[in-house]
């Protein structure tokens, strides 16, 4: 029997995770227009920044989670200005963007590897479970969710009333003629890049808080975060809202009726990827377009 | 044995890597679920030897299978834009490994399936038997190489060269790009399901914890340090990431480092990469241009006039 509640709550859960790092995403593609793989070793640094904080840090999530966000938007920023802003300057195909940012997810990865080992980890923290009716939630997940509501409505506050929000979306909409308005291009470029990789380190200590932690951690979760990114429509805030709470939902109701069919739960994630291509071919521009 | 075990491994990664030189070297097209067809070949192998066939039928099986499914993932996958083509593949090749893992009664899921090797009844010493994989595969990369070389330097094979410059300028001419860029999905994925089969038999037993998207990514690493469009780079590239593998692995098990060599390793490719695309984009192999008809005349015509 399916428990409508948990399946909701384990669905919001879900949900915040996909869209604090799909936020980041769905901004670069918009701006920078190509496909950035190393976001899910974003994610993954994040984590393990996480990790690294709560242990020397006092053991304070808000802290570790600023401090990641802090440190993981750093590295974003320089691997921007060194490896993309060059190709871009060189005029690389999109491709070759592309396999540039899978490279540079490996050597993120592979230097967690080195740091911090590849067995799976945990922050080893308790989080108190609330039991509402049958319902249980931790207060770990309603951090998690109330991260996720704040930051979206800092965002649309960000986005529809400050000059900084409107550079972005008038950038994303049409590069050329925001330059022309007097639109400091690189200067926004690099608040996104830093921002979106701070909610995506943010996203990574809640992932491992959550679950584990181990450096392929980020690969796991970056189709569905892309999935999440495409169904709403790249460079569409709002339709990214609404895409994480339908892929989050997917992804816990498809768990319950794989089992109620007898199916091995690992289609739940093929169901994900099953959306994101479906999307692609049939409704490139996402749901609202 | 460890040369000869290198060197199938470095004629399979060449398989891999010419397959993906058809598709993205030539065509433009950006497949990051190459692991994928190599696994469809692998299983496809192992499946329709069980069942009794005999090799060259199921090695022939292997190529069938992935290009089927290469051609049915294709057909609505080649209109989107290229980068979004990479994300419906690399989604592709993990809803097959989700597949592969969670059939049991037909892949032997997470326990994977023993397949019994080419030369195994033939009562060879384990020398002969190694160095009959050797010649075996290479033969293959042999006959594929000399294939390929021929393709592309027909007509057809201009085609898809002009596909990837300009696909509009394709259609003006009354050439469909889609169907094209379909075949060239179809035969690149039909040599690594090749690759794949012949992976199989060679190593005897697969699981779907073989075939990871880090695959791919070698693939991708070999065809952009040899040098896209070329297909000796191709194999060259296949040759120098096996043995910088190998190198690595020997620098693991027997020498006593600070750091493990093969976070290392990865890391240096990462940074490899990444400086090949800023600094020589085109690999160490350039591509070289075609020789047709008319630029032979063309030459003999600028040779005999400079002489004048």
């Amino acid at each position: 029997m399916i428990d409508v509640g948990q399946v909701l709550v384990n669905s919001l859960v879900t949900s915040s995770i996909y869209l604090l790092a799909g936020i980041g995403l769905t901004l670069t593609i918009a701006l920078s227009r190509f496909s950035n793989f190393a976001y899910a070793e974003l994610v993954t640094l994040g984590a393990f920044f996480g990790l690294f904080f709560l242990g020397h840090a006092g053991g304070s999530l808000i802290l570790a989670l600023l401090l990641a966000f802090v440190a993981v938007g750093l590295a974003s920023v320089v691997s921007y200005a060194f490896v993309f802003q060059p190709l871009v300057e060189r005029k690389s195909t999109l491709i070759h963007l592309m396999v540039a940012s899978i490279a540079l997810g490996f050597i993120f990865r592979y230097s967690i590897g080195e740091a911090w080992g590849w067995s799976v980890l945990s922050y080893q923290t308790m989080w108190t479970v609330y039991s509402i009716g049958t319902v249980k939630i931790s207060s770990l997940w309603m951090i998690m969710i109330a991260t996720a509501v704040l930051v979206a409505v800092f965002l649309h506050f960000f986005l529809t009333r400050t000059k900084g929000g409107k550079a972005i979306r008038a950038i994303a909409c049409n590069p050329d003629l925001a330059a022309i308005t007097g639109i400091n291009k690189q200067k926004i470029i690099y608040l996104v890049w830093f921002c979106g990789a701070g909610l995506a380190a943010v996203a990574g200590v809640f992932r491992a808080a959550d679950t584990r932690l181990f450096p392929m951690m980020g690969w796991e979760i970056i189709l569905p975060i892309f999935a999440t990114v495409v169904l709403g429509g790249i460079g569409n805030f709002y339709g990214l809202i609404v895409a994480a709470l339908i892929i989050g939902l997917v992804e816990n109701i498809g768990v319950a009726l794989l089992l109620n069919f007898g199916l091995s739960t690992e289609y739940r994630i093929a169901l994900v990827f099953l959306i994101l291509i479906v999307v692609l071919i049939v409704r490139p521009k996402g749901l609202a377009g | 044995m460890y040369l000869m075990d290198t060197l199938v491994f470095i004629s399979i990664f060449a398989l891999l890597s010419m397959s993906l030189n058809v598709e993205y070297g030539y065509t433009g097209l950006a497949n990051f679920g190459k692991v994928a067809f190599f696994m469809a070949g692998a299983y496809t192998y192992a499946i329709t030897i069980s069942l009794g066939l005999p090799f060259y039928i199921s090695l022939i099986m292997a190529a069938l299978i992935p290009a089927l499914i290469g051609g049915l993932v294709s057909l609505p996958a080649l209109r989107l834009r290229e980068d979004y083509l990479a994300i419906v593949t690399l989604a592709i090749g993990e809803i097959l490994r989700i597949f592969v893992k969670a059939e049991q009664w037909l892949t032997g899921g997470v326990w994977g399936i023993a397949i019994p090797s080419i030369f195994g009844g033939l009562g060879l010493s384990i020398e002969m038997m190694a160095l009959a994989n050797v010649l075996f595969s290479w033969g293959i990369v042999i006959i594929i190489f000399v294939l390929l070389r021929l393709i592309i330097n027909t007509p057809y094979g201009r085609v898809l060269l002009s596909i990837r410059e300009d696909d509009i300028a394709v259609k003006t001419l009354g050439k469909n790009p889609i169907l094209y860029k379909a075949q060239a999905f179809m035969l690149g994925s039909a040599i690594a399901g090749i690759a794949g089969g012949f992976f199989a038999q060679y190593i005897r037993y697969i699981d779907p914890y073989m075939f990871l998207p880090l695959l791919t990514f070698t693939v991708w690493v070999m065809l952009i340090l040899g040098g896209t469009a070329n297909h000796w780079g191709a194999v060259a590239g296949a040759m120098i990431v096996e043995m910088f593998n190998r190198g690595s692995r020997i620098a693991k098990d027997y020498l006593v480092l600070p750091f493990d060599p093969h976070n290392v390793q990865f890391i240096l490719f990462g940074i490899l990469i990444i400086l090949f695309l800023l600094y020589r984009p085109y690999g160490l192999f350039r591509e070289k241009p075609l020789k047709t008809g008319a630029e032979v005349e063309i030459l003999k015509w600028q040779s005999s006039s400079s002489t004048k």
